[in-house]
């Protein structure tokens, strides 16, 4: 244990504050081309016309790409996993974000390229577009999404994420008060302060080296050998320098069409985004709608919850389906409550794809149930730090999807917050602990989901 | 033109309109600088011109004639940390590393004209520079370890 409670110096720390870091912009290749791109300017709308010639033959412009030069143009980032791709990588018909790729130009410099962009010719069909998960769940409402406007995808060809967990009906018929909530927290730009940055070198041996600020260097060299259709060992990657992620350099932003314009060009293409396009068209974290129903005693025990989860995808899958598989795991929080509905939906909506973002669909749930344990507490007037050392994960509990904790913290956070602040416990809540439960605090409705520790 | 960058002078061929940051990026190949939103907005592109912390995103290097510039490459050497970057190093004042440069050079520009600051003087003195990894807390506590070190 040499590190723990030592302050050790950063391996990077040195490079960091004297400016030589290399972050992908920093790093210089000669006869490096920029790359600029044609986005959608509508949120929804079908394309109707695409002309790239003109720009093709401006002079100082070296590659023009659009779908036709993708060999796999639509590849999800679940495909791996087996799931149907819904995003192509450049735009082929239909556009369902504004700030969608169409086509991509690498030039001499950025003006050139800028003026590339401006030279070819697209036209738009517009269409309704929709920016409400409510609206976009209604049965009437215009269909944005090839697969309708929910993920059908889940598991055994649900629709929706789904847990079913001891006997809910049971649990509302035994309860003393239902109290319902309901939780929307707003979408977030991860505004990392290195924007989305990708330079595609090409080899004399005939490989591509790219360097990429990525948070997933080897999911990313994954996403570019399958758009290309090319074995990895045809890629190398160079990352590990991310100039701010949170979340926001998961999904692959610039790779792949600097690759395209480095093979059709012959020359190293980099692509660094605007901050303007980092706010109009990166992915950020989700919207979230969660409503949330719980059956309680009158003396504090949460004996069921139901729960309604609507997740804004954006116009794409990408990695929502796991987003909110995840949060679905975590929908009681820190506190085990035996008897469970849940049900979780990944809407698409006219809005940019959503991704990961510090805790990938667990936050925004995690923010709900705090909120909704306190209004549990406000509505029966009792203590909520006593209510939430009532209902604590303990040792042999098990979560929503029957894993059994064997290490749970929430005993001693809660009582180390009350502490802190000096808030006063009664005797049996100081002294709680997180051992497995027993006498007063094994009431009935907790022995049907107790897991075994000893399988651990 | 002529311009002086850390103490060494450069005949720059750039256009008279080209940003300050340009120039020492792709001129110069002075990478520390960084282009955080090129709108003057988040600070990651500051250097010092005749000492005084400027957004290099916005100034046309045409304005720049005789000026004195500096970098973070010009402050210290790893061999050689100035104070302010040893105790951005020693404190955990840096994270990613993005906003570092022009963090590290308004604190420098800072602690020559106040060696004492306060920490309201720093606050102020930072209100230009986003972090989005730290938090702040770390940075602001680098710079008063700074100003110890400077005193000393």
């Amino acid at each position: 244990m040499k590190a723990v409670g030592a302050r050790l110096p950063r391996y990077d720390g040195v490079a960091h504050v004297t400016g030589r870091s290399t972050f992908v912009d920093d790093v210089r290749i000669p006869g490096t081309l920029a790359v600029k791109a044609l986005r959608s300017p509508v949120d929804h709308g079908r394309i109707t016309g695409l002309d790239t010639t003109k720009a093709e033959s401006m002079s100082g412009v070296h590659a023009v790409v659009t779908h036709k030069d993708v060999p796999l143009n639509s590849y999800g980032h679940l495909s791996a996993l087996g799931i149907p791709a819904d995003e192509p990588l450049l735009a082929e018909e239909d556009v369902r974000y504004k700030g969608q790729p169409i086509a991509a130009v690498a030039a001499e410099d950025e003006e050139t390229a800028l003026a590339a962009i401006e030279a070819i010719q697209l036209d738009l069909e517009e269409r309704p577009a929709l920016f409400d998960m409510r609206k976009a769940a209604d049965p009437d409402a215009p269909v944005i999404h090839q697969w309708g406007n929910w993920y059908p995808h889940f598991e055994a060809g649900f629709d929706r994420r789904q847990i079913r967990k001891g006997d809910v009906d049971a649990a509302f018929d035994a309860a003393d008060l239902i109290v319902s909530g309901v939780y929307r927290p707003a979408a977030i730009e991860q505004c990392p302060l290195e924007t989305q940055t990708g330079l595609a070198v090409p080899e004399p041996n005939g490989r591509l080296t790219i360097y990429s600020c990525t948070q997933a260097l080897y999911f990313s060299m994954g996403v570019v050998a399958a758009h290309l259709q090319w074995p990895l060992n045809k890629l190398k990657f160079v990352g590990g320098t991310v100039g701010g992620g949170f979340g926001g350099k998961v999904d692959t932003a610039t790779e792949t069409i600097c690759a395209l314009l480095a093979l059709k060009s012959g020359r190293p293409a980099k692509w660094r985004w605007t901050r303007e396009e980092e706010f109009l068209c990166s992915s950020t974290r989700a919207a979230w709608h969660i409503e949330i129903t719980d059956a309680v005693s009158k003396d504090g025990w949460i004996l069921g919850r139901k729960t309604l989860t609507l997740h804004d995808a954006g116009a794409y899958a990408r990695f929502s389906p796991y987003g909110v598989t995840k949060h679905s795991f975590h929908h009681t929080g820190a506190y085990s409550i035996p008897n469970l509905f849940f049900d979780g939906y990944c809407i698409f909506t006219n809005r940019s794809p959503t991704s990961a973002m510090r805790g990938y669909g667990v936050t925004s749930v995690s923010f709900a149930t705090e909120m909704h344990v306190s209004r549990v507490a406000a509505v029966l007037g009792i203590d909520p730090f006593e209510l939430r050392l009532k209902n604590a994960n303990r040792i042999g509990d098990t979560s929503p999807n029957w894993v059994t904790y064997t290490d749970p913290s929430t005993v001693p956070t809660i009582q180390a917050i009350a502490e802190a602040i000096g808030h006063e416990l009664p005797a049996e809540y100081r002294t709680a602990t997180r051992d497995q439960r027993e006498g007063a605090w094994l009431p009935e409705h907790l022995v049907a989901q107790l897991g075994s520790v000893e399988a651990h | 033109m002529k311009l002086n960058v850390n103490g060494r002078e450069h005949e720059v061929e750039s256009a008279p309109l080209t940003p300050l940051l340009d120039v020492l990026r792709e001129e110069l190949t002075l990478t520390s600088p960084k282009a955080g939103c090129l709108q003057g907005g988040c600070g990651a592109c500051t250097v010092l011109v005749d000492g005084q912390p400027v957004r290099s995103c916005l100034l046309p290097v045409a304005a720049l004639n005789g000026a004195e510039v500096t970098t973070l490459e010009g402050i210290g050497t790893p061999e050689r940390l100035a104070p302010v970057q040893a105790a951005f190093y020693e404190q955990y004042g840096s994270q990613c590393g993005f906003c570092t440069p022009g963090i590290l050079l308004a604190t420098h520009a800072l602690l020559e004209r106040n060696p004492k600051p306060d920490r309201a003087d720093i606050e102020a003195a930072l209100s230009g520079h986003v972090c989005r990894c730290t938090g702040y807390v770390k940075i602001l506590a680098s710079v008063e370890a700074a100003a110890g070190k400077e005193a000393t």
